[in-house]
């Protein structure tokens, strides 16, 4: 019976912490989201944005000496130059182009930004500190790592933000507008090239705050934006166009693939985490193609 | 499944009672009617009506919920386009639907693929039989492109030709299939009087050298009326009118359907 | 002046259809071959051509393998490096099953043990396209992002692949047909040259039967394609095979010819992406693209290793590497803006203005 319970509570804290990794992949996944549904781009470099973000972070403290914060607002700033710089040299001048092509070019933007991040601020692993609690609390018998509980608390709140900043502004419109219908917002008034680089910066720092998250957890290092191709099978999962579908996709893929690594790794070898997640979106998009929230397409000719 | 086959005149394509719906959208309903082997007919009537949803159907690209499709005798059950292809339905699209990437030969060369056989081995080794197929099949494009009269675009990327040509060349790759139904929708829209002074003049040629039945969709109420056998009208998925063109002309249902008295 | 095909009038379409239609183009095609064939064994040294010629050959293959999926079919995959580790590993195998019933070495011949290995990666890269019948575009190409990371992780965990070695690396048998062993770099490169030039006129055959049409034009409409008589299934998976199959011999040739041992890491994500980017840069649907982009995407780190030192410019190891990297990420976005059929349009819109060199009317 005891052994029963104990299994129960490690199993419960298995699912838990696999839950709130699963957050963080779900903080990645919402900056692709963004960009997908203002602008149909696939932005591959979403992960490469993270890194160059946290990079910055830590390099405007350590360069600067100043308090994160500080740091924090620098970064966000150098995020908008670099939405309006891929506005201005990449996307502006991609316009009408397939999907496809755009997807490209986002891999060239990805492998352009994680050159240039480590050629400025150094390809040394960093450590992130901004006073974020580490350790873990006893929640009734089930131990959860605190960064995780703020990582997840972080990515609740965000979502919230994003949610009345999409809903209630007037910017909040325009950008719903935009996904919807191109060309018809853009005969109302609406500029393009703002909204995209207003959307870009707003990825930009989505991607700021999973790095911090990241960061803090792991260190920031190169091996990061591996982990946020992770978003990807949470995408799949979720619909390439539903921020609920990013949360729950990443709950799934995080928990799923935690799961699996405890109970099914040792009979396999383990590590399967590496491409746990891939194979489960790819299972799942056997049976349902536009994924959990996406809609279902009439083709039409 | 075996088709009979068709003489001049008697059934070749029968629709009976169906109705297709997307979610709550109705795009046809309960609509019957046929087409003979070798007539031009026309189906006709305002945006939305239905029409291209029609052609969807017969191709296999949609599947009506309720009623069936007769082809060659034979009851039709769910079929993919592609085999809606092997049985000899070839079509052309509303918005040109040219392979943008490939030249003007290459897109009518395409529309033989039905009839090529050559495996990927013999395609690799190229020499002999693969090479001896694809120019037994190059002469048979060739001649479409000379009645077609688009020789000098014959290596020209699709994507560069103007849109009237386009159409033609279109037209090409669903004659290059040698289709015993041919399905056109809108093959004259946005082309100038002259391109459908010439278009008019290959279905008319088509349907007499080749006997090839065609069902066409079109907007422009005097080509349908001087090129058609017969014509079926309809409206919100509904058929109100059918039969030759001077009938249709005096139906007072597709009168008020045109002129919006009706509604 | 010297390059017109004024007066050069074909009068069947057999003329009209081979592979180079112009005089002069069959003429350089045949000096190139000359030249790679007589001249690079002679005239460059033994460490140019085993660490320049062999991988740029081997890699053009790899491209033209991906070019066939991506650049013809559409169908964009960033697995590329896991198909060729599949090549590269059961061409070991290949090698070593008599060994391991006992013999004593290698009882396949060497080319049938690589082509073997093509096949068995044929085979995987249908069981990977049989998800393109569903997802399309970016969702494949996180589809194959699966196949990229679970064969890696297979070739690391389970040693049957390996041959239980405890370090994970294989090493290579000698390079023997009919007796004769390739063991110098020249030597390796002929026979390199031999096989890529070979498959290479087998692509080009292949992309201009109906075959190739079909995945076009699976590319460039897919419902179109459809509705006119291609089966979907069919002509993926088809695509799916022939791509796999051929970076399946270049992974073999990467491990049997380049390296000679091998772990399952050279094969990474990485790898997947540099052959990507050869496409991209070569130029997508062209297979003289690939030759260009692999020798492009080759040579690059060279010239940068090689270049600001002579010109007494001192930097870092690895801030080469970052360099490398933004040069890359550059010229992805710069061809895609520019030219998204690659240098290989470059080209072909040179040899046009050439037709009317020197005088344009």
């Amino acid at each position: 019976m005891e052994d029963m319970m104990y299994e129960l509570l490690f199993f419960l804290e298995v699912l838990f912490s696999g839950l709130l990794t699963g957050t963080l992949y779900s903080l990645v996944a919402l900056g692709f989201v963004l960009i997908f549904k203002a602008s149909g781009v696939f932005n591959f470099a979403q992960g490469a944005m993270m890194l160059f973000a946290a990079l910055s972070l830590v390099g405007f403290q350590e360069m600067l000496g100043v308090h994160w914060t500080i740091a924090f607002v620098l970064t966000v700033a150098l995020m908008v130059v670099v939405a309006w710089c891929i506005e201005k040299f990449v996307l502006g001048k991609l316009v009408n182009q397939e999907g496809i092509i755009l997807f490209m070019a986002t891999i060239g933007i990805t492998f352009f930004l994680d050159g240039f991040g480590q050629t400025i601020w150094g390809s040394d692993i960093k450590t992130l500190d901004i006073g974020l609690p580490t350790g873990s609390i006893d929640l009734g018998g089930i131990f959860v790592d605190r960064l995780e509980l703020v990582a997840g608390l972080t990515a609740a709140a965000l979502v919230v933000s994003l949610a009345i900043f999409f809903n209630k502004t007037k910017i909040g419109r325009a950008l719903r507008a935009v996904a919807d219908d191109h060309q018809a917002a853009m005969s109302v008034g609406i500029s393009l090239r703002t909204i995209w680089i207003i959307v870009w910066s707003v990825a930009g720092v989505v991607g700021l705050v999973a790095g911090i998250m990241w960061g803090s957890k792991l260190g920031v290092q190169f091996s990061l934006t591996l982990l946020a191709l992770k978003a990807l099978p949470v995408l799949m999962l979720g619909g390439f166009t539903s921020i609920p579908g990013a949360i729950i996709g990443g709950l799934i893929i995080g928990a799923g693939e935690k799961l699996a690594e405890i109970y099914i790794g040792p009979f396999v070898g383990g590590a399967i985490e590496n491409w746990f997640a891939y194979m489960l979106a790819m299972a799942f998009l056997l049976v349902r193609p536009q994924g959990l929230f996406g809609e279902k397409i009439i083709e039409r000719v | 499944m075996t088709y009979q086959d068709v003489k001049p005149g008697e059934v070749l394509l029968a629709v009976d009672n169906i109705s297709l719906s997307f979610g709550a959208v109705r795009a046809i309903s309960d609509v019957s009617f046929d087409i003979n082997k070798g007539e031009i007919r026309a189906i006709i009537g305002p945006n939305g009506a239905g029409k291209t949803s029609m052609l969807n159907c017969i191709n296999g690209f949609y599947h009506p919920q309720q009623g069936t499709i007769t082809y060659k005798g034979q009851k039709r059950s769910a079929m993919k386009p592609y085999e809606a292809a092997a049985q000899g339905i070839a079509r052309t699209f509303q918005n040109v639907a040219l392979f943008k990437g490939m030249s003007t030969l290459d897109n009518i060369m395409t529309g033989r693929n039905l009839k090529m056989k050559s495996g990927i081995f013999s395609s690799m080794l190229w020499y002999g039989g693969a090479q001896k197929e694809e120019l037994e099949h190059r002469r048979y494009v060739e001649d479409i492109i000379d009645f077609l009269e688009i020789q000098a675009i014959r290596k020209t990327p699709v994507g560069r030709l103007p849109y009237g040509l386009q159409k033609r060349v279109e037209l090409g790759r669903a004659l290059a299939a040698e289709p015993e139904l041919l399905l056109l929708d809108e093959p004259m829209a946005g082309m100038n009087l002259e391109e459908k002074e010439d278009m008019c003049r290959f279905i008319l040629d088509v349907n007499d050298e080749f006997g090839t039945t065609i069902c066409l969709i079109e907007h422009d109420m005097g080509v349908v009326m001087d090129i058609s056998d017969r014509v079926m009208v309809l409206d919100y998925g509904g058929k109100i009118g059918d039969g030759v063109p001077a009938e249709v002309r005096a139906n007072q249902q597709v009168i008020d359907a045109y002129l919006g008295g009706g509604h | 002046m010297f390059y017109r095909e004024a007066g050069q009038f074909k009068s069947s379409y057999k003329e009209d259809q081979a592979i180079f239609p112009i005089l002069q183009d069959r003429v350089g095609i045949a000096a190139i071959l000359l030249f790679a064939y007589i001249a690079i064994p002679f005239v460059m040294s033994d460490y140019l051509i085993g660490a320049i010629m062999t991988p740029f050959l081997i890699l053009a293959l790899a491209a033209i393998g991906l070019n066939i999926l991506t650049g013809y079919a559409g169908q964009i995959s960033l697995g590329t490096g896991a198909f060729m580790a599949v090549g590269a590993f059961s061409a070991y195998k290949f090698a070593t099953f008599s060994i391991m019933l006992g013999g004593a070495e290698a009882t396949l011949p060497l080319v049938v043990t690589i082509l073997l290995a093509g096949v068995v990666t044929a085979i995987v890269g249908i069981m990977f396209g049989i998800p393109s019948l569903r997802i399309k575009g970016f969702y494949l190409a996180v589809a194959t992002l699966a196949a990229q990371f679970f064969i890696e992780w297979l070739l690391v965990k389970v040693g049957w692949f390996t041959n239980y070695s405890p370090s994970g690396v294989i090493t290579a048998p000698p390079l023997v047909i009919l007796g004769f062993e390739f063991n110098t770099p020249a030597e390796k490169y002929l026979f390199t040259l031999t096989f890529v030039a070979a498959m290479a006129l087998l692509a080009k055959n292949l992309v201009r039967s109906h075959i190739g049409r079909g995945w076009m034009a699976i590319r460039d409409m897919d419902i179109a394609a459809e509705i006119i008589g291609f089966r979907p299934l069919q002509t993926k998976l088809s695509a799916f095979a022939v791509s796999s199959f051929f970076c399946g011999v270049a992974g073999a040739l990467w491990a049997f010819v380049h390296l000679g041992t091998v772990e399952p890491e050279a094969f990474g994500i990485n790898r997947s992406f540099a052959i990507l980017f050869m496409v991209i840069i070569g130029g997508m649907g062209s297979i003289l693209g690939s030759f260009i982009g692999a020798a492009f995407i080759t040579l690059l780190p060279i010239f940068l290793n090689n270049v600001p030192p002579l010109i007494g410019w001192n930097i870092g190891v690895d801030m080469i590497a970052h360099l490398e990297f933004m040069i890359f990420g550059v010229l992805i976005i710069f061809f895609l803006i520019v030219e998204p059929h690659g240098l290989a349009r470059l080209w072909t819109i040179g040899k046009e203005k050439l037709r009317s060199w020197p005088f344009p009317y």
